[in-house]
């Protein structure tokens, strides 16, 4: 059996791999955010990243001399929490980035209610299914060969072919199509390549 | 470990260890040699969940080294607690780990090891795939 600790598909190892945006790339949505009078949204279907972009974006306008808060809306829960209503809304100022995580779960009232709230911010980016509820600053896109770069990261391989069909089967969402390649992994046990020194 | 620059943070376990019973104390001896003084390390005893899910981690106890030099060598003991112990299953493994952490850069580095009767991990398939005996 191949321990979960040893799984190279498990979470923790996941979670290192961070959004593929190159210099020139993070420049541009920078500046478009700036366009935007720090106003956008991270757009893209499960699975595809939007979190990994918005954490990435974190440190890069800490960078740049803002505050950052980050807000998480749960699926389960759908509602924005009252602390931040309460607390942390009124005391928003120029300096400040509120990061949006799931903006597209409370209903569009209570979204409008917290934009109203967060009015003073200087920087409001948020991750949503569709466009529409910000201008777009980014849209998330996966490929059959992100998927393969991502495995091949994790220190396995993945055939072309085999990229395609996985990617098809998840309808792009990579976050369950490496679940697949962790079960796969599981069933498979034995030695991995790393615990092998490959 | 050492990093390009040539600057150096560790951590090391009681005669390099890897696996302790529940109950016993450890001895974390931490080793940094840095271009600046770090000023505080943080050293914590955790376990944290690995495998399919979202990670689970529990700071266990936390120890506090004020490191006014650029490099030095410090020791602080736990006393690991009768639980939880490691185990692995396909699905979730709990591991045991001391990190230490520069307060000021974040810098880290950690050590992961066993905490169970015996100083054996527990490996839930040997429950779960074993034959049933006759009767």
């Amino acid at each position: 059996m191949l321990p979960a600790r040893d799984n190279p598909f498990a979470v923790h190892r996941v979670l290192r791999q961070r959004y593929r945006l190159d210099e020139s790339g993070w420049a541009a949505l920078l500046a478009r955010l700036d366009a935007q009078g720090g106003r956008g949204a991270i757009v893209g279907p499960h699975g595809s990243g939007k979190t990994t972009l918005l954490e990435d974006l974190a440190p890069r306008l800490e960078s740049r001399g803002w505050r950052v808060h980050v807000l998480r809306i749960s699926a389960e829960e759908r509602v924005i929490p009252q602390a931040f209503l309460r607390q942390m809304a009124p005391s928003l100022g120029a300096r400040d980035a509120l990061l949006i995580d799931g903006a597209e779960q409370p209903g569009l009232a209570a979204w409008w209610s917290l934009c109203l709230r967060a009015r003073r911010a200087g920087a409001l980016v948020a991750t949503v299914h569709r466009p529409g509820r910000l201008p777009l600053l980014h849209c998330c896109v996966t490929s059959p060969e992100l998927l393969r770069a991502l495995v091949v990261a994790l220190g396995e391989t993945l055939g072309p072919a085999e990229a395609v069909a996985l990617h098809a089967r998840h309808r792009g969402n990579l976050r369950e199509a490496l679940r697949e390649l962790y079960d796969a992994a599981a069933a498979r046990g034995g030695i991995t390549s790393s615990e092998a020194g490959v | 470990m050492s990093d390009a620059s040539g600057e150096q943070l560790a951590v090391f376990l009681s005669g390099n260890r890897a696996a302790f019973a529940p109950g016993e104390r450890i001895e974390v001896a931490v080793l940094w040699a840095l271009a600046r003084a770090p000023g505080t390390i943080d050293v914590r005893l955790f376990w944290t969940t690995r495998g399919k899910g979202t990670e689970d981690v529990e700071l266990v106890e936390q120890a506090r080294i004020d490191a006014t030099a650029v490099a030095g060598e410090e020791r602080r003991t736990f006393t690991l607690p009768e639980a939880p112990w490691s185990f692995s299953g396909k699905l979730i493994s709990l591991v045991w780990g001391v990190e230490v952490v520069v307060a000021s850069t974040g810098r880290a580095e950690r050590c992961e090891f066993v905490v169970a009767p015996g100083a054996e991990e527990i490996r839930l398939h040997e429950f779960t795939t074993r034959p049933a005996g006759p009767g």
